[in-house]
């Protein structure tokens, strides 16, 4: 028997200042099951609903009005004002070069989109951040989802407990 | 081996410099997955191709909206442009609106079946981008851009497109790159 994802029982935010590019997310998670989906345009917009409600995973377009979509990942993961360090931020994005999906990366994204997607891929990052979560990992400088994503094997030391 | 540090002018033992690093690991937070994951009801974590195809059915929905809105934001962005011509102060304007609709249509075209205007979205986006102001001939280079943009659109010409829009798009780059300076 297969595993299956009731969206119903989760909550998405989208934060995406682009009418049509949101309306596609809306629309894909609308057909999924999900019936708790909230739109705004805004970062400043996505920081008062997440202070009121209870929302699961927020879908963040890069390039926003004032506030981009970096600087609001970094409020949520860094800042003692945040409504919640933990939430699960999908970033989608036209800016696919490698040094943005890095920048994103490290500021703490749980999964990253490039734009224009299709529905797999779109799937593809709600299928990971809600049935494999990955740990978080707090240090001086980086706090977010582990970023080691593949197990491989390694005989160097260990940084993550020792210094160099 | 113990060594002298030259800096705290202490003797430092092998054990003393591996001090431990303030690294946390938390667990993972499964309360998403012990929510939504199940075996009676939702959509499989595996999609068979069938549903892929209807879920993909569903993002072509706003296809219609997509062309229409894009459209309008090419012909408002080209009268932006026009006007701008004539009009020195209307220019950090112009360049502002380009480069906003070139971002919107590189990010979409794509997904509903344009990938041609994503690509000459990207070569305008690339041209405007950190600039604040345009001179005259730039002006015509993001012009032609969306002139390009809008026949792609009105003749909704999906896919890549045959050689001929291949090389209009190539044209463009080239374009771009010879009227790139002076970048204010």
């Amino acid at each position: 028997m297969n595993a299956k994802i009731d969206f119903s029982k989760i909550s998405f935010l989208i934060v995406d200042g682009d009418k049509i590019s949101a309306q596609v997310v809306y629309d894909t998670l609308a057909y999924l099951g999900a019936s708790h989906i909230q739109r705004v345009k805004t970062p400043n917009d996505a920081f008062d609903v997440l202070r009121t409600e209870k929302i699961d995973i927020v879908v963040c377009e890069w390039r926003l009005r004032g506030m981009d979509g970096l600087e609001f990942l970094d409020v949520m993961r860094n800042s003692t004002n945040s409504p919640n360090r933990f939430i699960p931020v999908i970033m989608l994005t036209a800016h696919s070069e490698l040094r943005y999906v890095t920048t994103a990366r490290d500021l703490g994204i749980t999964e990253f989109l490039a734009k224009p997607f299709n529905a797999k891929a779109l799937y593809s990052r709600l299928v990971s951040v809600i049935a494999r979560p990955r740990r978080f990992i707090n240090t001086g400088t980086y706090f977010g989802p582990d970023r080691r994503r593949r197990q491989v094997q390694f005989d160097g030391p260990d940084r993550r407990s020792l210094d160099e | 081996m113990s060594h002298f540090d030259w800096g705290s002018g202490a003797v430092v033992k092998p054990e003393d410099s591996k001090k431990k690093k303030n690294v946390q690991i938390i667990p993972a937070q499964t309360d998403l997955k012990r929510r939504a994951v199940n075996f009676i009801k939702g959509f499989d974590i595996n999609l068979s191709p069938k549903q892929l195809e209807e879920l993909e059915q569903v993002v072509q929905r706003s296809s219609d909206t997509f062309v229409r809105e894009i459209g309008k934001d090419l012909m408002d962005c080209r009268k932006t442009v026009i006007t701008a011509l004539g009009d020195k102060s209307k220019r950090p304007a112009a360049v502002v609106a380009a480069s906003d609709l070139a971002y919107s249509v590189k990010a979409l075209g794509g997904t509903f079946q344009y990938p041609l205007m994503t690509q000459i979205a990207k070569s305008m986006e690339t041209f405007v981008a950190d600039r604040t102001t345009a001179n005259e001939k730039q002006l015509l280079v993001i012009q032609l851009h969306i002139d390009s943009l809008y026949v792609i659109l009105a003749g909704r010409v999906t896919g890549f497109g045959t050689t001929v829009e291949q090389a209009t798009v190539a044209a463009l780059t080239k374009l771009t790159e010879r009227y790139e300076a002076p970048r204010e």
